[in-house]
């Protein structure tokens, strides 16, 4: 019986037209060469998307977190109403302040940032953010995490370092930050000044490897390099092996990456920058 | 129809959901679109991949992997059925 082949099969035929997959292809391909070509045009296109995704992310966790045990629910409702009330008051005064330091633009203490992008939208540990070579934003300078409400100790002080600009556009720039995987940072730990080399893990984890003999703990604080002592994590665990001569520390970023919505920029001059395993040419 | 459902569903799912579902959505419609994995991961790393960070561009990788897996599959099951 003779058989004949079915265009519907063909991968890439259908009919007579391309076939969905291919058409979905060909889109891609294309928005990949829009953001090679004209990546300011890109990213703000892709702007409001992303800012959709945060939106529809923070109503999902507020629908989940709904069915839960409904007397434990009433209880924590109440207690969050009271602490809802003083806290709006002190973010109000907050945001205000950061949405006027953000429209001065570049300030002697650095330039305001939204986030656009972030992990884990952005699983690559990086931020993309709203700021750009018009805005004086340079490659090299230091990324410092800012909340809206609230400051804790390490916020009063200047914020948390998180990583650094890694690439810059006119509009926009992208932060690499220190718990991308491959990127290795210098700093150093504890009340004994200890220098280590963080490894970045991804998912905002670091990683770094000391001597067994060296007199670190969990919760030791880790210091970021450059002229001012921030600290930007703590260690959250210690692996030993007996058979090893080597203590492997996890750090955690003080700042919580995954809701950062501003940041900070400051060039700290003579800082030396975290580096990639290898080296490329920095595109956006 | 399904098929095109699900090509679509797995693009809108790079931006605003988690990436394994995006994954899921998109190796489903490799069944009748082997080609859609590939343009999901070339999507996603085109949103979200940063070259600086000196890593691989892993969505685009993945999604080269799962569509040379699906034309395999698909070549091979098309052997086995003798073309039908």
């Amino acid at each position: 019986m003779r058989r004949t082949l079915s265009p519907r099969r063909n991968a890439l035929l259908s009919s007579a037209d391309l076939s969905w997959g291919a058409w979905a292809l060909a889109a891609a391909l294309f928005l990949f060469f829009v953001r090679i070509l004209a990546p300011d045009l890109f990213f703000r296109a892709a702007e409001p998307l992303f800012k959709s995704a945060d939106a529809l992310s923070e109503r999902s966790k507020a629908f989940f977190s709904s069915f839960g045990d409904a007397g434990r629910l009433a209880l924590e409702n109440e207690a969050l109403l009271l602490e809802n009330a003083a806290l709006r008051l002190e973010n109000e005064a907050a945001e205000k302040n950061i949405r006027a330091r953000a429209a001065l633009g570049a300030q002697g203490n650095g330039i305001v940032a939204s986030v656009v992008a972030r992990p884990p939208e952005s699983p690559y540990d990086a931020l993309l953010l709203s700021r750009g070579a018009e805005d004086g934003v340079s490659v090299g300078m230091r990324v410092f995490a800012l909340s809206s409400g609230g400051a804790r100790e390490e916020e009063k002080r200047g914020g948390v370092p998180v990583g650094t600009i890694s690439s810059v556009t006119d509009r926009f720039s992208r932060a690499l930050l220190f718990s991308a995987p491959g990127v290795s940072t210098y700093g150093w730990i504890g009340t004994e000044n200890i220098p280590v080399t963080l490894l970045g893990q991804g998912g905002g984890a670091m990683r770094a490897t000391l001597p067994r003999s060296v007199p670190v703990s969990v919760g030791d604080v880790v210091y970021a390099p450059g002229p001012e002592a921030l600290p930007l994590g703590r260690v959250a665990r210690i692996d030993e092996d007996a058979s090893s001569p080597s203590l492997t520390l996890h750090v955690a970023s003080l700042a919580n990456l995954f809701s950062a919505t501003w940041v900070m920029l400051r060039d700290l001059g003579g800082a030396p920058a975290p580096e990639p395993v290898t080296s490329q040419p920095a595109r956006l | 129809m399904i098929s095109r459902m699900l090509t679509l569903a797995s693009f809108v799912s790079a931006v605003f959901f988690p990436w394994p579902l995006t994954a899921v959505l998109a190796l489903a419609a490799a069944r009748a679109e082997p080609l859609v994995p590939l343009a999901a991961g070339i999507f996603a790393d085109t949103l979200y991949y940063a070259p600086s960070s000196g890593g691989l561009p892993l969505f685009a990788l993945g999604g080269a992997a799962a569509t040379f897996g699906a034309l395999f599959l698909r070549s091979r099951l098309r052997a086995a059925t003798g073309g039908v």
